[in-house]
């Protein structure tokens, strides 16, 4: 709702392809991943990479459900006076890599799954994925190289809500094909309901299990929960007039729930990770 | 005589030693960038990419995102593969330290698929950018360190062929600067040059210098930011004349950062450097077929001087 509201305020913005991973965002951020919402740069947060950027007012949403931010900041969507730009930048404290040109944000994903290996750390890296940015090849040499190295930190979510900017994907719902696309690189693979909360809650719960990363392939449609516009074509990118808003938060209404009230998990609070070499600094003393 | 990309993997293992954020990646590509010496010492912090230079970004800027200081290198050419990947790490404003060996037509014999001639141009068009090119081992090695020190996006161009060591250990190696490598009182024309274009101005100087002619030569190691007031005010001292010379492709190069900078000045910024797509070749061959070498530049000073 949050996300509509503020692409419409916006006058701009992807509103369909946040309603298609909602379902996804809040089982992330409200039931399963550690992190201190009043710290997002702690370093042991699990880390959250927004691949398809496109969704960042459903990111914004989730900070702001989270108390990070203050819920009528969201109005100013894609100001020139607000951090809350149309693609997610690091000049928000929650966003450690810039996303918006697709199929990038699983490589940087690997990155900080290896980083946490290296600093003897347990967070957890989970990337959402849109179904269309994997047809970008840098996609699967992230995937490959995780597998390879058997990164079961990394939790790659792909929000396979079938249609693209111009037109339905290569591949539509068929989430089997992705699944075998992961499966060849070594990774587990669950294949869920991308709108049924206790499903996903529990292909999470296993997350982070046996020696291999995890994909969660979820089928999902596209602007879910308002009649005019699920899995419709020819929404991609296109914020909704005032009058349809209202409309669909009506529609949306009797199934949200805030996030009030609800206690995020802790990260384990663990030694961050040192600078400079100890055998030097201590030869220093000497 | 030591390359530059040798004196690379060199500095990596000097700073890994003090610095623990400091982690290698390299696309198969390490016993040519010398990546390798990083990785045979400090194998828990060296990440070989395999041929996959995207995704060899994308992993070092998640690693910048944690706190690491990440250097990833490949061929420059190849780096221009990930450029969408560089553009985006520019927005992260990500401490990212990428290292394109084997630049120009230096390398030779491997043809033009392998050179790389556009990696300047690219990498200077990255807002915030650093970009660096040295001529030799001792100022590579400290340019290295300033790279591990700076934050943000630092690009370190290194060459395949084995070159003269002319700095002292003592020298220092700022961000931004140059260095006046020749200058005299009658100095006609300020010669600009960086890599193993150095060497053939300083070739040049001592031939124009038998003829009477003098000339400035400078080592812009520094191509962004660049050592804007250095180079004017030698280019001051020889009648507002400088000729840049470069191992690059005429567009984008460090031709066009000296013209880019100067040109407000009433200074007439003379260009050398790689005109067409080039051949195999021994390299002395084709530094001089594309008109980059010695006698490119006894030339062109000539021409000026007239």
């Amino acid at each position: 709702m949050h996300s509509i509201a503020s692409t419409t305020a916006a006058g701009s913005g992807h509103p369909t392809s946040c309603l298609s991973a909602a379902e996804l965002v809040a089982a992330l951020f409200f039931y399963h991943m550690r992190y201190d919402p009043k710290n997002p740069q702690y370093h042991n947060n699990d880390r959250f990479i927004l691949s398809k950027g496109h969704a960042a007012p459903l990111l914004y949403a989730a900070w702001a459900e989270a108390g990070f931010i203050p819920p009528s900041e969201l109005l100013n969507l894609r100001k020139l006076t607000s951090d809350l730009e149309g693609h997610p930048t690091p000049r928000l404290p929650f966003v450690d890599v810039a996303t918006g040109s697709l199929g990038q944000g699983l490589s940087a994903g690997v990155g900080m799954a290896l980083c946490a290996r290296l600093d003897n750390l347990d967070y957890r890296v989970y990337v959402l994925l849109g179904d269309g940015e994997c047809a970008e090849g840098a996609v699967w040499e992230a995937v490959a190289m995780a597998g390879r190295l058997k990164l079961s930190n990394l939790i790659a979510i792909v929000d396979v809500n079938r249609l693209g900017q111009s037109e339905a994907t290569a591949v539509g719902h068929n989430i089997e094909v992705y699944q075998k696309r992961f499966e060849a690189f070594g990774w587990r693979t669950e294949l869920i309901d991308g709108h049924d909360l206790e499903e996903i809650l529990e292909v999470l719960d296993a997350a982070g299990l046996g020696d291999q990363p995890l994909a969660i392939i979820a089928k999902t449609i596209k602007g879910a929960g308002v009649s005019f516009l699920a899995d419709k074509d020819g929404w991609h990118g296109k914020p909704l007039s005032k009058e349809e808003a209202e409309r669909a938060i009506a529609e949306l209404q009797p199934k949200a729930c805030s996030a009030e009230g609800i206690t995020i998990p802790e990260p384990n609070r663990l030694p961050p990770p040192r600078k400079y070499c100890s055998s030097l600094l201590s030869a220093r003393f000497l | 005589m030591i390359a530059t990309r040798e004196a690379y993997g060199n500095a990596l293992v000097r700073i890994g030693a003090v610095d623990r954020r400091v982690c290698v990646f390299d696309a198969d590509t390490k016993n040519s960038t010398f990546a390798i010496k990083f990785f045979q010492k400090y194998p828990e912090r060296a990440f070989e990419c395999y041929i996959a230079e995207q995704n060899m970004v994308g992993v070092a800027v998640g690693f910048a995102a944690r706190g690491k200081v990440p250097f990833a290198s490949s061929f420059a050419c190849f780096l221009t593969r990930a450029y969408d990947f560089i553009r985006m790490a520019g927005i992260s404003r990500a401490n990212l330290k990428l290292c394109g060996s084997h630049a120009g037509v230096s390398i030779g014999e491997d043809g033009p698929s392998q050179m790389g001639l556009e990696d300047i141009a690219m990498m200077r068009a990255v807002p915030e950018s650093v970009v660096l090119y040295p001529c030799d081992a001792v100022s590579t090695e400290k340019l290295v360190e300033q790279m591990a020190l700076r934050r943000g996006i630092c690009y370190l161009r290194t060459s395949r062929p084995k070159t003269p060591v002319i700095y002292d250990n003592e020298e220092d190696f700022p961000i931004g600067g140059a260095k006046v490598l020749r200058q005299s009182a009658n100095d006609k024309v300020t010669v600009v040059a960086a890599g193993v274009t150095v060497f053939e101005a300083l070739k040049a100087a001592d031939v124009l210098q038998k003829e009477g002619i003098g000339i400035t030569v400078i080592d812009a190691y520094s191509v962004k930011p660049l050592a804007r007031d250095a180079i004017l005010a030698a280019a001051r001292r020889t009648n507002n004349t400088v000729l840049t010379v470069e191992d690059h492709y005429i567009e984008g190069g460090l031709g066009d950062a000296v013209a880019g900078e100067l040109c407000n000045e009433g200074v007439r910024v003379y260009k050398l450097g790689v005109t067409e797509i080039p051949h195999s070749g021994k390299p002395e061959e084709l530094l001089a077929k594309y008109r980059i070498d010695t006698a490119a530049i006894v030339h062109l000073v000539k021409e000026l001087v007239k």
